[in-house]
C-alpha cells in the first residue's frame, strides 16, 4: 500500500521559482511540500549567468519586463545581500554594432526609470581593462551578480524552518483526477524506486521548461517551445562589473562575474526537448568568437566549464489575459477545467520573487485564505553550510585552513568539515548523500582539475564515515563523472585536454570505471 | 649567465616517461651512445602496473583473459594499431627486457605466465594487467577459482586520502568469503599525509612495528591482507617481507590515486639503470628546433641557465601525449610540438569526445597521434617516412586508445624496443 502524505500545497520543481513559492507560502502559514525530480536548480535556475538585471537589457524590447527587473533587483539587494555582489554593469558597443540602437539606449532607459550613465570610452577602458580598445560607446548601469544556488538553498532553508518540506529525487509520475480536481499525485522516489501519494488542496507546477509535461499529466495542454542557451565559465574573473554588449540581444553578449570566475553567454538554439542537452563544440566556438569582439582576452582564456539550460517559451496557444506580464506566465488551470492546478513558468531569475508572490496570491485565493505576502520586506536569512557554492568564496581563507583542516578539494579549498556539514544537511532532509548532491552544494570538483582527485577523496571519506556502504558508491562516482563531463567535453583543448587525459588515465585506465562491476575478470 | 655546450651521440631519446626510459635502456644494452632528455617526473603519475592488452574488443563487456587472443583479434581488425607492427613474441620479449632492467636496478616485478592478472584497486574494482610490482603479486592470486573460500583483511591508513578499506571491502564482499576492513594509525600523522611521504615513513622500523601491532590481532581471522601501495620507497619487497614475517600474514599492495609510490619506485629504478649503463640523462631539458643536415640531427636543449646543442645520428620521439606536451591541442587542431609532424586526427573538434565520459567505445581524440611505418618511423602526408632515423614510440602513436584497451605499458615498451632495435640494425648495416 502506498504511503499517503497530506498537505495544503504541493509545489513541483525545485528551481528559483519553486523554492521561492515554498518560502512565500510557508511564511503565510500555509503547509507546503516541494518535490524535485533531481535536486535544487537542476533546470534553468542552475544554468544561467547569475545576473541580477538592472533592466537595461530589456528597454528596447520589453519595457514592462525592464521595469519589473529594476524594482525586483532593488528589492533583492535589500532582502538577500548575502546572495548578491553589487558589481555594477556596463553596456558597450564595438564597431559594426547598430548605431541607431546605441543612440536610442539612454532615452529608453530614462523612459523605464532605469539609471544609466554615459561614459567616455577611454574611461570605460580604464574601469575594465579587459574591454576591447575599439569601443564606440559605453554606459554604466546598476547590474549585479547573484548566486542562484545559494538563493534557492536559502529559500528552501527558510521554508523548512517555517515547517515546509522538501523531497529531492522525487519525480511526479501522475495526477489522479476526479471531475474538475486533482485528488492526489503519485510520486516516485528515484533512489529507492518506491512510490507514494501526496494529497494536496492545490498543486503548483513550477517546472520551467517541463511545464508542458506536468500539465499534460493533469490533462491540460500548454504548447511549449524550447530554446537552449549555453554559457562558458572562465578560469579566472575577467572584469569587476557585468559587461553587456550594447546591441539587440544576441549570442555571447553578456559577461558576468561570479566570485573568482566570469561567465560568458549565451546562445539561443531551438531544441525538441528540455532533456539530455549539453553544450556543443559549435556553440562554444560561437561564444568565444562573438565574445572576443567585446573582450578580446576571451579568445585565449582557459575555460573550466560549459553548461546550458532551456528557456521555457510558451507557444502561441496562450491567451493574452492569462499573461500577467510578458516576462513570465502564470496559468490558472481552472480555465482549462482543473480547479486546483496552477502553472508558473517563463520569467527571469531577477523576477523569481515576484513570480512566487503572484503564484502564492493565486494559491491562497483558491484556498480561501486571506493572506499577505511577506517576502517583499522580510530579509532572507543566511544559513550555515550554504556558503560554499559561490565560486571561490573560500579561496581567501585558504591559509587559515592549511595544516589544520583536512582538505578534500584542493582546487577550490573545500575542507572535510564543509563536506561533513553538507552531508548532515542532506541527511536532515532524509536524503542519501552522494557525490552529485555534495557537488551541487559545494565548489567540490568545479576547479581546474575537473574533479579527478577530489571525487575519489570525498568518496573514500564518505565510506570511512559510514555515509556510504555497499557498492553503490562507485555508481555515484560514475554519475558524478558523467554529469561533470557534460560541462567539459566541448572545452577540451590546451591544458584542459591534458587535465582531462589525466582524469581518464586515473578513472578508466587504473580504476576501470567504464567496465562496470559485473564485467571484471 | 647562459652556458653553451655541444654534445654528440648516436641516438637522442626525447621524453623520459615509460617509453623513453625503455628506449634508452634498450639502446644502452646494444652499446649505442645515447642521450636521454626529458622530465622523468611524469612517472609518478603511472600506476606502476604494466598492461599488455586488458580489454579487446572495447565493446566486450569484460576484460580479456588471454592477451595473445586479444592481440590476434586486434591485429586483424585494426592493423594500424601500434601492435600491428609487432607480434606476441616480441611483446613478451619486451616485458621480459623491462623486467630484467628493473630487476638489475633492485625493483622486482612479477610477469604473468600468459594470462592477464586481476589487480584489486583502491576503488574496490579489479583491473586486468600483465606485469605488476612483486609487492602486488599475491593479490593477483586472490581471485582464482577458490576465491569464495578466502578471507581478506583490507588495511587503510589514517590520513592517507582516497583510500578507504571499507570502500575496497564493499567492492569485494560478493567475491570472497569474508572481507574485514581495518584502519591503522601511524603515530605522528596529524590530518593528512601524501602517499610518498607515508612510504618514506614505512622505512622506519618503529612505524613498521606500530603497523604490525595493529594488524596482528587479525592474523588468525584472515588468509591474506591488502594495504595501500606505501610499503617503502626503497627496498619495498624487503619491507613487505619483514611485515609478513612479523604479522604472519601474506601481504600485497593495492594501487591507488597518483602521485603513486610504485611510479616513484619505477622512476628511481630507471634512473639507477641509466646511470649504470652509461646513458647521459639530461633531466628537465626542453628540446626544440630540430635541424637535419642530410646526415645528422641537431637539436637545441635548454634549461633555465644552459643552452645545449645536441647532435645525433637518430632520434626517438617519446614525448607522450597531452599531459607530457608531446601533442598539443589547439582549439582547431592537434599539433606535434617538436618536429611539427603530421598528426592523424578527427576532422573537427566536435568529434574528439563522445557525450558519455565513461563510454566503452572510447573517445576519438585518444586515437589521434603519429602514424608510422612498420619500423615506427613517422610518416608524412604522402605516407613516406619523414626521416630515415626518426622514430616515434609510446603513447604518442596513433590508433592507440591505451586507456580503454589497457595496453599502455605494453605499447610503450614494445615500440621502444622495436624502434631502437631497427635503428641499431639499419645503422650496423650502413657501417659506422
Amino acid at each position: 500500500m502506498e504511503k499517503t502524505i497530506e498537505t495544503q500545497v504541493l509545489v513541483i520543481g525545485g528551481g528559483a521559482t519553486g523554492t521561492g513559492i515554498a518560502r512565500d507560502l510557508s511564511l503565510r502559514g500555509v503547509r507546503v511540500i516541494l518535490i524535485e525530480k533531481s535536486d535544487l536548480n537542476a533546470g534553468a535556475s542552475g544554468a544561467n549567468h547569475g545576473l541580477l538585471h538592472s533592466g537595461a537589457r530589456y528597454v528596447h524590447s520589453d519595457i514592462e519586463a525592464a521595469m519589473e527587473c529594476r524594482s525586483e533587483g532593488l528589492l533583492l539587494k535589500q532582502i538577500a545581500p548575502h546572495c548578491i555582489e553589487e558589481t555594477g554593469g556596463l553596456f558597450v558597443a564595438v564597431p559594426g554594432d547598430d548605431e541607431a540602437y546605441i543612440a536610442d539606449f539612454p532615452g529608453m532607459c530614462e523612459r523605464a526609470g532605469i539609471p544609466c550613465r554615459p561614459l567616455d570610452v577611454k574611461d570605460a577602458g580604464q574601469m575594465e581593462p579587459c574591454l576591447s580598445p575599439l569601443l564606440i560607446a559605453a554606459f554604466e548601469v546598476a547590474d549585479a551578480a547573484i548566486d542562484p544556488f545559494k538563493l534557492s538553498i536559502e529559500n528552501m532553508n527558510h521554508s523548512l524552518a517555517q515547517g515546509g518540506k522538501y523531497s529531492n529525487h522525487s519525480q511526479l509520475k501522475e495526477f489522479i483526477r476526479k471531475d474538475r480536481k486533482i485528488i492526489f499525485a503519485r510520486i516516485l522516489d528515484t533512489k529507492t524506486n518506491e512510490t507514494s501519494r501526496i494529497r494536496a488542496d492545490i498543486y503548483i507546477s513550477a517546472t520551467g521548461a517541463w511545464a508542458g509535461f506536468v500539465a499534460a499529466m493533469a490533462g491540460v495542454d500548454i504548447p511549449m517551445v524550447y530554446s537552449k542557451g549555453s554559457l562558458l565559465v572562465t578560469g579566472q574573473r575577467m572584469a569587476t562589473r557585468v559587461i553587456n554588449r550594447l546591441r539587440q540581444a544576441g549570442d555571447a553578449d553578456i559577461l558576468v562575474p561570479g566570485g573568482v570566475v566570469s561567465i560568458i553567454g549565451t546562445t539561443s538554439l531551438r531544441v525538441k526537448s528540455p532533456d539530455n542537452i549539453f553544450p556543443s563544440v559549435d556553440e562554444v566556438d560561437l561564444i568565444i568568437n562573438q565574445g572576443k569582439q567585446m573582450v578580446p582576452d576571451l579568445g585565449s582564456r582557459r575555460y573550466i566549464r560549459a553548461y546550458c539550460g532551456v528557456r521555457p517559451l510558451i507557444g502561441s496557444g496562450g491567451t493574452d489575459d492569462r499573461d500577467l506580464s510578458r516576462g513570465f506566465c502564470l496559468l490558472d488551470h481552472a480555465n482549462d477545467g482543473v480547479e486546483n492546478f496552477i502553472t508558473i513558468t517563463g520569467g527571469k531569475l531577477t523576477t523569481f520573487r515576484l513570480m512566487a508572490e503572484k503564484t502564492s496570491d493565486l494559491a491562497c485565493e483558491r484556498l480561501g485564505l486571506p493572506s499577505v505576502c511577506r517576502t517583499r520586506y522580510l530579509a532572507l536569512p543566511q544559513t550555515e553550510g550554504s556558503g560554499w557554492t559561490e565560486p571561490g568564496v573560500s579561496l581567501g581563507q585558504g591559509s587559515s585552513f592549511h595544516g589544520r583542516e583536512e582538505m578534500m578539494c584542493e582546487c577550490e579549498m573545500v575542507p572535510a568539515s564543509a563536506i561533513d556539514a553538507i552531508v548532515a544537511g542532506i541527511r536532515k532532509n532524509r536524503a542519501v548523500p552522494d557525490l552529485l548532491s555534495i557537488a551541487l552544494r559545494s565548489r567540490m570538483g568545479k576547479g581546474p582539475c575537473q574533479g579527478s582527485s577530489c571525487s575519489l577523496r570525498v568518496l573514500s571519506h564518505l565510506y570511512n564515515r559510514g555515509e556510504i556502504t555497499g557498492p553503490q558508491g562507485v555508481d555515484g562516482l560514475r554519475r558524478f563523472l558523467n554529469e561533470r563531463w557534460k560541462g567539459e567535453r566541448a572545452l577540451l583543448w590546451g591544458t584542459s585536454l591534458a587535465q582531462s587525459s589525466l582524469k581518464e588515465m586515473i578513472h578508466c585506465g587504473l580504476f576501470c570505471l567504464e567496465l562496470g562491476q559485473g564485467d571484471l575478470p | 649567465m647562459t652556458e653553451y655546450r655541444k654534445m654528440d651521440c648516436d641516438l637522442l631519446v626525447i621524453g623520459a616517461g615509460m617509453a623513453g626510459m625503455v628506449a634508452a635502456a634498450r639502446a644502452a644494452s646494444l652499446g649505442i651512445r645515447t642521450i636521454l632528455a626529458g622530465n622523468s617526473g611524469s612517472l609518478i603519475f603511472v600506476s606502476g602496473m604494466m598492461d599488455y592488452l586488458g580489454v579487446y574488443p572495447m565493446e566486450a563487456r569484460k576484460s580479456v583473459a588471454d592477451p595473445a587472443l586479444g592481440l590476434a583479434g586486434l591485429r586483424a581488425a585494426e592493423p594500424d594499431h601500434p601492435y600491428g607492427s609487432v607480434d606476441h613474441e616480441q611483446i613478451l620479449q619486451g616485458f621480459d627486457f623491462v623486467k630484467k632492467v628493473l630487476g638489475k636496478a633492485g625493483l622486482a616485478y612479477h610477469l604473468s605466465g600468459g594470462r592477464n592478472l586481476s589487480v584489486l584497486t583502491a576503488m574496490g574494482t579489479l583491473k586486468p594487467s600483465f606485469m605488476v610490482p612483486k609487492t602486488m603479486e599475491k593479490g593477483t592470486r586472490l581471485f582464482g577459482e577458490t576465491a569464495e573460500k578466502k578471507s581478506l583483511l583490507v588495511i587503510d591508513i589514517k590520513g592517507l586520502q582516497g583510500f578507504s578499506a571499507r570502500q575496497v571491502a564493499a567492492g569485494m564482499e560478493h567475491r570472497l568469503a569474508r572481507v574485514i576492513p581495518v584502519t591503522v594509525e601511524i603515530p605522528g600523522i596529524s590530518q593528512t599525509i601524501p602517499p610518498i611521504v607515508l612510504a618514506q615513513l614505512f622505512e622506519d622500523p618503529k612505524v613498521q612495528e606500530a603497523f604490525v601491532r595493529q594488524v596482528l590481532a587479525f592474523s588468525d581471522k584472515v588468509d591474506i591482507a591488502g594495504m595501500p601501495a606505501v610499503c617503502g620507497v626503497h627496498n619495498s619487497l624487503g619491507i613487505q617481507q619483514r611485515l609478513e614475517n612479523l604479522t604472519g600474514l601474506p601481504l600485497f599492495e593495492i594501487p591507488g590515486l597518483p602521485p603513486s609510490v610504485p611510479g616513484l619506485r619505477l622512476k628511481n629504478a630507471f634512473e639507477t639503470s641509466l646511470a649504470a649503463s652509461g646513458v647521459t640523462f639530461l633531466s628537465n631539458v626542453t628540446i626544440k628546433d630540430p635541424v637535419f643536415n642530410g646526415k645528422k640531427f641537431t637539436l637545441t636543449g635548454s634549461t633555465d641557465n644552459r643552452e645545449l646543442s645536441i647532435s645525433a645520428g637518430g632520434v626517438v620521439l617519446a614525448t607522450g601525449r597531452f599531459p607530457g606536451n608531446g601533442l598539443h591541442a589547439r582549439r582547431e587542431r592537434i599539433v606535434e610540438t617538436i618536429f611539427h609532424l603530421n598528426v592523424h586526427q578527427p576532422v573537427t573538434r566536435s568529434l574528439w569526445h563522445g557525450t558519455d565520459f565513461l563510454t566503452r567505445q572510447g573517445h576519438l581524440v585518444n586515437r589521434a597521434g603519429i602514424e608510422t611505418d612498420k619500423d615506427f618511423r613517422p610518416l608524412n602526408k604522402r605516407g613516406a617516412p619523414v626521416f630515415d632515423h626518426l622514430y616515434a614510440v609510446g603513447s604518442i602513436l596513433a590508433h592507440n586508445d591505451w586507456i580503454r584497451l589497457k595496453s599502455g605499458a605494453g605499447v610503450c615498451l614494445v615500440s621502444a624496443c622495436a624502434a631502437v632495435d631497427r635503428f641499431h640494425k639499419r645503422r650496423s648495416k650502413a657501417g659506422p
